[in-house]
């Protein structure tokens, strides 16, 4: 699959970034002293270009939790709300989540994923589902992708921040648009408005955590992992949808503004079922399911 | 809804769509191809499809093996597997070639998903055929094939899954035939993403799904013939949509099914399911379809309708029309254009150049035959509606206004016009759980002849030729 060819050159979407530039109309009321980006993504598009599985979770619940940052102190973080194992609290590790219930259309996905609570005037807004996809990262060679390895955690997005992240890490956006925006747009009743983040894809081979959760991980580049993060694993892209149409009013993050949107994943899968789906969709370089806006009714 | 709809007019209106014309006014060869692959028989393919010594194993399970699935992945290209009656809660994974799997009895040997399982059986690989089985309860599909070249499904019954009954994704040269679905949410048989798909649908009953059949993106030598299509939601309903690659839908040939009742108002329901309700064959948004020698009776809505299909938030537009004979091989490797978000925000798939002749229609709510879209010229469109029998029309003399031969012998299109937004806008009844759903537990199928000592038969010589010019209007079934 030649997929450079359906990348965007960097000089374009240079273009995008600064002539698809929208009124900073950010509705969190904090400061929006930067501008809001609205771009297609880097990686978005019609899906069935590259090899992917996906996984559909529900809601599980709503917990000021966070077994990452805050192992073991419940009530410690900010409002999350929580999709795949139905078990995840402030003291679940990967083996405590093994075998526990799951939201998650394949029971053997049993790995916690969560993202901050959206805020519709101080209210959390129930969402409707989730959505995990596993691909390659950005023109990495699908053959290369390893799977997971069992109790890796991680996080993706800056929960701090308070102007636009790239978009391509962290964003909103309407049900299967492929256009992605700092701050919520829009949407209409049939592509309601969701967040999207994208976890790094190259892990250290090493290390399960580290000290800021973070610098196990890093993000490939132009189709290469950085030798210092030498293994191409999945990229994860989390995406989780919310009944939010209409003028995007009031909204907020639990962890901030519009702009704070992050996700955390704790890899607990049944580890032989995930190796399978990594081997015969991502390596075997089949389309093991897409999404559609066309949601169950 | 309304909104939708009235938003979807405004900005149609102010991006002033409407001009748009339809590209150039070449006559379109909708002739169906007749001449798949001449087949039935084996081509020494049965023996040993493999590059190895020849006789193909015959693996048994349980006999041989405790599933299904070590079964399959101990088996080399051209053998059988063979399972025995009994209940089987696995999902299978098939990633060897050119193997046959086949039920000893299809109504006694059940792949049960339990409401925890995805798929009944999955396959990854190139030329394999699934044979006399049932698959129920799965959380997504009954039986999958992606992105192989070669697939067979015979005298298969898929049950109660969570998605599509039986489900070809990305996949070509395929033969589905004797398949009863019943009871997902989606369709109960689907095509997706092939141009040219080169595949056989027939001998199917498809009822209490959400849609009989739905194909996506789909088309080129893609022939649904023989088959039954019934309370459903919405019968068959070709369609297009930018989420996934190969648009637009086009080129399906219907001929020769039964098609009524499809109003059913208590079967599981995606959105789409519910928007296309009442409907017998909705084409929606998709192209230069063959609509021939039907018998379609009983909707609420429409019997044949062509309709807009309006995609909010899409990952592309239209392509060119001159772009609709490229393959999908090749049109999938074309770059995504540079294109404003405003663009995307609405795209709308009319349906361009079907042919709709002899057909025989009646009982429909809205019309027997139907044509509407949001750009008012619906003659730009290049449907056409030749010797059909019927009672309604919509627009008032359909026939006259687009015939498919010779020129219109009426003009006025405004009389009678299908009111789309009415269309949408009325309501339908909610959908169901699939798991909870009244779907009546399938009485026995007709099971595979000489199960047991047929040869296996990899997938690597379909489809099956079809005479289609043999294939008459179905009567009307008994009790109609």
């Amino acid at each position: 699959m030649t997929r450079a060819a359906i990348r965007w050159s960097r000089p374009l979407r240079a273009a995008l970034l600064v002539g698809v530039v929208v009124v900073a109309a950010c509705s969190s009321g904090e400061g929006a002293t930067v501008q809001a980006i609205t771009a297609r993504g880097a990686d978005t598009g019609p899906q069935g270009r590259v090899p992917q599985f996906k996984v559909e979770c529900g809601w599980s619940h709503s917990a000021s939790d966070d077994p990452i940052v805050h192992p073991g102190k419940p009530g410690r973080a900010h409002l999350h709300d929580f999709f795949g194992s139905t078990a995840t609290d402030a003291g679940s590790t990967p083996s405590s989540l093994l075998d526990t219930e799951t939201t998650c259309q394949n029971r053997n996905d049993t790995a916690a994923y969560w993202a901050p609570a959206v805020l519709r005037d101080g209210e959390p807004v129930e969402p409707t589902g989730s959505v995990a996809y596993y691909r390659p990262g950005p023109g990495v060679d699908p053959a290369s992708v390893a799977p997971f390895p069992a109790g890796l955690l991680v996080i993706a997005g800056d929960q701090t921040a308070t102007e636009p992240q790239s978009v391509d890490v962290a964003a909103w956006h309407c049900g299967a648009s492929p256009i992605l925006h700092s701050d919520p747009p829009s949407c209409p009743d049939t592509a309601p408005l969701g967040v999207r983040v994208a976890f790094p894809d190259c892990w250290d081979g090493e290390r399960l955590d580290s000290e800021d959760h973070q610098s196990h991980m890093a993000y490939s580049d132009d189709g290469a992992c950085p030798d210092d993060h030498p293994v191409a694993v999945p990229q994860l892209v989390f995406e989780v949808r919310y009944p939010v149409t209409g003028e995007p009013t009031g909204l907020a993050l639990a962890s901030g503004g519009v702009r704070s949107m992050h996700a955390d994943f704790v890899q607990a899968w049944d580890q032989a079922a995930l190796e399978r789906e990594v081997r015969t969709c991502i390596n075997g370089g089949k389309v093991c399911g897409v999404v559609s806006n066309r949601a169950t009714g | 809804m309304t909104r939708t709809a009235h938003r979807t007019l405004a900005v149609l209106l102010a991006l002033g769509l409407f001009a748009a014309a339809c590209g150039d006014d070449d006559t379109t060869d909708t002739s169906p191809t007749t001449e798949a692959p001449a087949g039935g028989e084996d081509e020494g393919n049965g023996e040993g499809g493999g590059e190895g010594d020849g006789e193909a194993a015959t693996h048994r399970v349980p006999g041989d093996f405790d599933t299904i699935q070590a079964a399959v992945d101990a088996a080399a290209p051209g053998d059988l597997v063979l399972i025995e009656p009994g209940t089987y809660e696995e999902a299978v994974d098939v990633t060897i070639e050119d193997l046959t799997i086949r039920g000893l009895d299809r109504n006694e040997v059940v792949l049960d998903g339990g409401f925890e399982l995805e798929n009944g059986i999955r396959v990854l690989a190139d030329g394999v055929a699934v044979e006399n089985m049932t698959a129920q309860n799965y959380t997504t599909n009954g039986f999958f094939w992606t992105g192989v070249t070669g697939y067979r499904g015979s005298y298969l019954t898929a049950y109660r899954n969570g998605d599509y009954g039986v489900y070809a994704f990305d996949s070509v040269k395929g033969q589905l035939e004797h398949i009863y679905a019943s009871g997902s949410p989606d369709a109960g048989v689907y095509i997706g993403q092939c141009y040219p798909c080169e595949t056989v649908i027939t001998d199917v009953i498809s009822e209490y799904n959400g849609l009989g059949y739905s194909g996506t993106n789909s088309g080129g030598d893609l022939l649904i013939v023989n088959s039954t299509w019934r309370f459903n939601r919405a019968g068959i309903v070709p369609n297009s949509g930018s989420y996934e690659l190969c648009y637009p839908g086009r080129e399906t040939t219907i001929v020769g099914n039964t098609v009524h009742g499809n109003s059913q108002p208590d079967t599981p329901a995606i959105d789409v399911a519910l928007l296309a309700m009442g409907n017998g064959i909705l084409v929606a948004g998709s192209n230069r379809n063959v609509i021939e020698r039907n018998l379609v009776f009983d909707h609420e809505r429409t019997g044949i309708g062509l309709v807009p299909f309006p995609e909010e938030e899409a990952n592309d537009v239209v392509p060119p029309e001159e772009d609709w004979d490229r393959p999908c091989e090749e049109t999938r490797n074309d770059p995504l254009p540079d294109l404003d978000p405003e663009a995307l925000a609405l795209v709308l798939w009319d349906p361009v150049g079907n042919s709709i002749t002899g057909n025989v229609v009646s009982g429909s709510g809205l019309g027997d035959l139907a044509l509407g879209s949001l750009q008012p010229d619906l003659a730009s469109l290049r449907n056409c509606f030749s010797g059909n029998t019927f009672e309604t029309t919509a627009p008032e003399q359909l026939e006259a206004l687009a015939p498919c031969e010779g020129d219109p012998t009426a003009t006025d299109w405004s009389a009678g016009a299908l009111d789309l937004g009415a269309l949408i806008a009325s309501e339908r009844p909610p959908a169901v759980d699939y798991e909870e759903a009244p779907t009546p537990e399938p009485a026995d199928q007709p099971t595979m002849p000489d199960a047991e000592t047929a040869p296996a038969q990899p997938a690597t010589n379909v489809p099956f030729s079809v005479d289609l010019a043999a294939i008459e209007v179905p009567e009307r079934p008994e009790g109609t």
